[in-house]
């Protein structure tokens, strides 16, 4: 394997790279454009073909069989790995393009009273959605972050032998089906005469955050050196106030971390709230009782429907929630780019 | 103040010894939290009885046949209510996603942690995170929107080349190719590919230097190093990964639910025939208008595709964290 493969390539050694990687595409390209061929067709049978053997001989020609292994490898490896980020592309693009369509003021803000599913897009919008949603996962997190990080603690803090079995639970509980957590709160319904309302939502939602808020918080409590703990208990700190007032303040940035990532999590979960809470098409403020609507739920009430102005509006709430997603999702990322510098540097 | 008994002499007060292994406050914190660790299994426990309370109707009804047979009755005098074709249309769900999402995350994570610069990698990686981050819904949406008439078009090219084949085979020489197993398959991939990449860029990058170098030395090109250096020690741990992504694929519901035909005429392996099956997408669509003996029905099936999950995932972060000996404390 050639560790730096920058070291030795020459300008014509460029030149041929570049004519290899784009010949292909080109000829492709030219097979869909001018020959009117489908675009897929274009892709698998002539794309494909043409570069792996353009791939396969420039790689025979420059080092025999190790060349052509290396080649198709670096060829594949790319070739997938583009797919996947075009997938992803196409995911973000199209929410954003179809759902732009559909996004104006009064549709943040609005709710859906008097609006039917042909409605144009003037009326109504997803402001009461909005605010179920975020009432709804704060109740959840609530119970589900004290608990979590406890769980973290547990299993950084504690000596106990049961540390590997606890973990390897609480992981398989992170593929919990988000479809059971609602049949098992149904069931817990079932017992309890507990009405259809957001709190049943939040409830349902809690066994689906926990797992990663133990995981995520468990990795920023790794963190912290083991020498500043040692150092508060060596001062004469019981254990509690050693995490407390040494360890917490220390990890805060990746504790935070976890907090978003359980939100992320949860946020976008459609199928426990489909099963147990109703929909609504008014304002309720109110999560320990009646029906509460939210983004997903709404997302996938309208899209229910075949009248574009509704399918429009599915486009719209899904990109309202991609943009809950994407705020998290960055905060996340920032404070923990910021955490993993700190540590660096304490490591240097 | 403590008087020494011999000599008569006062002794200065003993030290109370603030952090000791019996101190009061510690007894309770570490309580608190084995307490609030304990939970897991609570709420383990919890699901199966409160299903499994739910669910003894139909399963004490049904008996074996709950999970082997192919009929959903459930309004009938004696209603009938038989799993089978939707958890195997979950099974071949499942694994058509993992077999296609395997080779991309692979691809993206040999790429993450042995072919870009470190900027790229970075990038790349958040990339693959955010994908992990979107809501399943959103995932239907664009499946059914614009991924379907797509991958259609896939399916009629594979069922064109390879139609000898019996996977790729379809009766119905003007099949329409939508809503297919294969359609779902894909849909999933995009579900689990992060799953899968996270996992096995973690073990690459923490892979041992000294083994690869040592395989370059020996005049290793980069794909036999890939193919007898790399594969070899991470397999495990891949393997973890694929299961893990596994068990998220067999309970993925709401994306499913759109861009799969639902039906109890069981299709074994023809991945492009226009019906299959999914447990949990199943319970979602029957929910509205389930009756009473089949709201019993539909808690059995959460139970089996709980019970099957949970299977795959313990297998999975057992397996992932034997391959991870660096995550141990």
């Amino acid at each position: 394997m050639n560790r730096k493969p920058w070291a030795q390539s020459s300008a014509t050694f460029k030149v041929q790279l570049a004519l290899v990687s784009t010949i292909p595409v080109a000829i492709g390209a030219l097979f869909v454009i001018l020959g009117g061929f489908d675009f897929s067709i274009g892709l698998i049978g002539v794309f494909l073909p043409i570069q792996v053997i353009v791939v396969g001989v420039f790689g025979w020609l420059k080092a025999k069989k190790r060349g052509l292994g290396d080649a198709l490898l670096i060829f594949f490896t790319t070739f997938f790995s583009t797919l996947v980020l075009v997938l992803l592309l196409s995911v973000l693009g199209s929410v954003i393009f179809e759902g732009f369509k559909a996004l104006s003021p009064h549709f943040i803000y609005e709710n859906n009273r008097y609006v039917g599913t042909t409605t144009s897009l003037e009326y109504g919008g997803v402001g009461h959605a909005i605010l179920g949603t975020i009432l709804i996962v704060l109740l959840t997190t609530v119970a589900a972050v004290p608990l979590g990080i406890a769980m973290a603690v547990y299993l950084t803090q504690s000596q106990s032998k049961m540390r590997g079995v606890v973990r390897t639970v609480t992981q398989s509980l992170a593929g919990l089906p988000s479809v059971v957590a609602g049949l098992f709160i149904l069931a817990v319904m079932q017992f309890t005469h507990l009405e259809r309302s957001g709190l049943t939502g939040a409830l349902a939602l809690f066994p689906l955050m926990l797992p990663t808020v133990a995981r995520v918080a468990e990795e920023s409590l790794r963190l912290v050196p083991a020498d500043l703990r040692m150092a508060a208990l060596a001062l004469g700190a019981p254990n509690y106030k050693a995490f407390f007032q040494v360890i917490l303040p220390a990890a805060k940035s990746g504790i935070v971390t976890a907090l978003l990532l359980g939100l992320a999590r949860i946020v976008g979960e459609t199928a426990p709230l489909i099963l147990t809470t109703n929909m609504n098409n008014t304002t309720n403020l109110n999560p320990f009782s009646g029906p509460m609507a939210s983004l997903p739920t709404y997302v996938y009430n309208f899209l229910g429907s075949s009248y574009s102005s509704s399918q429009q509006r599915a486009w719209g709430a899904a990109l309202v929630l991609l943009i809950f997603v994407g705020i998290l999702f960055g905060t996340a990322r920032i404070l923990g780019r910021k955490k993993s510098l700190k540590t660096s540097k304490k490591a240097k | 103040m403590a008087i020494d008994q011999k000599s008569g002499t006062e002794l200065t007060q003993r030290r109370k010894l603030a952090a000791g292994p019996l101190s009061k406050g510690d007894k309770w914190f570490f309580r608190a939290t084995a307490i609030s660790a304990n939970f897991a299994f609570v709420l383990v426990a919890l699901i199966v009885v409160f299903l499994f309370v739910n669910a003894w109707p139909t399963l004490s009804a049904q008996g074996i046949s709950f999970i082997f047979g192919d009929i959903w009755n459930p309004d009938a005098k004696h209603p009938v209510m038989q799993l089978g074709p939707m958890l195997w249309g979950s099974i071949l769900v499942g694994f058509s996603g993992v077999l296609l999402a395997t080779p991309m995350a692979i691809s993206a994570a040999y790429l993450i942690v042995y072919l870009l610069p470190k900027p790229a990698a970075r990038v790349a990686t958040t990339i693959i995170d955010l994908l992990a981050a979107l809501p399943s819904v959103v995932i239907g949406l664009w499946g059914i929107a614009v991924f379907s008439p797509v991958a259609i078009s896939w399916a009629k090219i594979s069922n064109q080349l390879l139609g000898w084949i019996p996977i790729f085979h379809v009766k119905d020489p003007n099949s329409a190719f939508a809503d297919s197993p294969f359609i779902a398959g894909w849909i999933v991939a995009v579900m689990i590919v992060p799953i899968i990449t996270s996992v096995t860029r973690e073990i690459f990058s923490q892979m041992d230097d000294g083994l690869i170098n040592g395989a370059v030395a020996l005049g290793g090109s980069r794909f036999s190093v890939f193919r007898k250096v790399i594969l070899p020690t991470s397999s495990s741990g891949i393997i973890g990964g694929i299961l893990l992504g596994l068990g998220r694929a067999l309970g993925e519901t709401v994306a499913i639910l759109y861009v799969l035909q639902l039906s109890f005429k069981i299709n074994f392996f023809s991945v492009l025939e226009s019906r299959g099956g999914a447990v949990a997408s199943w319970i979602l669509a029957r929910f509205g208008e389930a009756s009473n003996s089949e709201f019993h029905g539909l808690m059995a099936a959460g139970l089996v595709i709980f019970l099957v999950t949970l299977a795959v995932n313990m297998v999975a972060s057992f397996i992932v964290n034997r391959a991870q000996p660096w995550r141990k404390n």
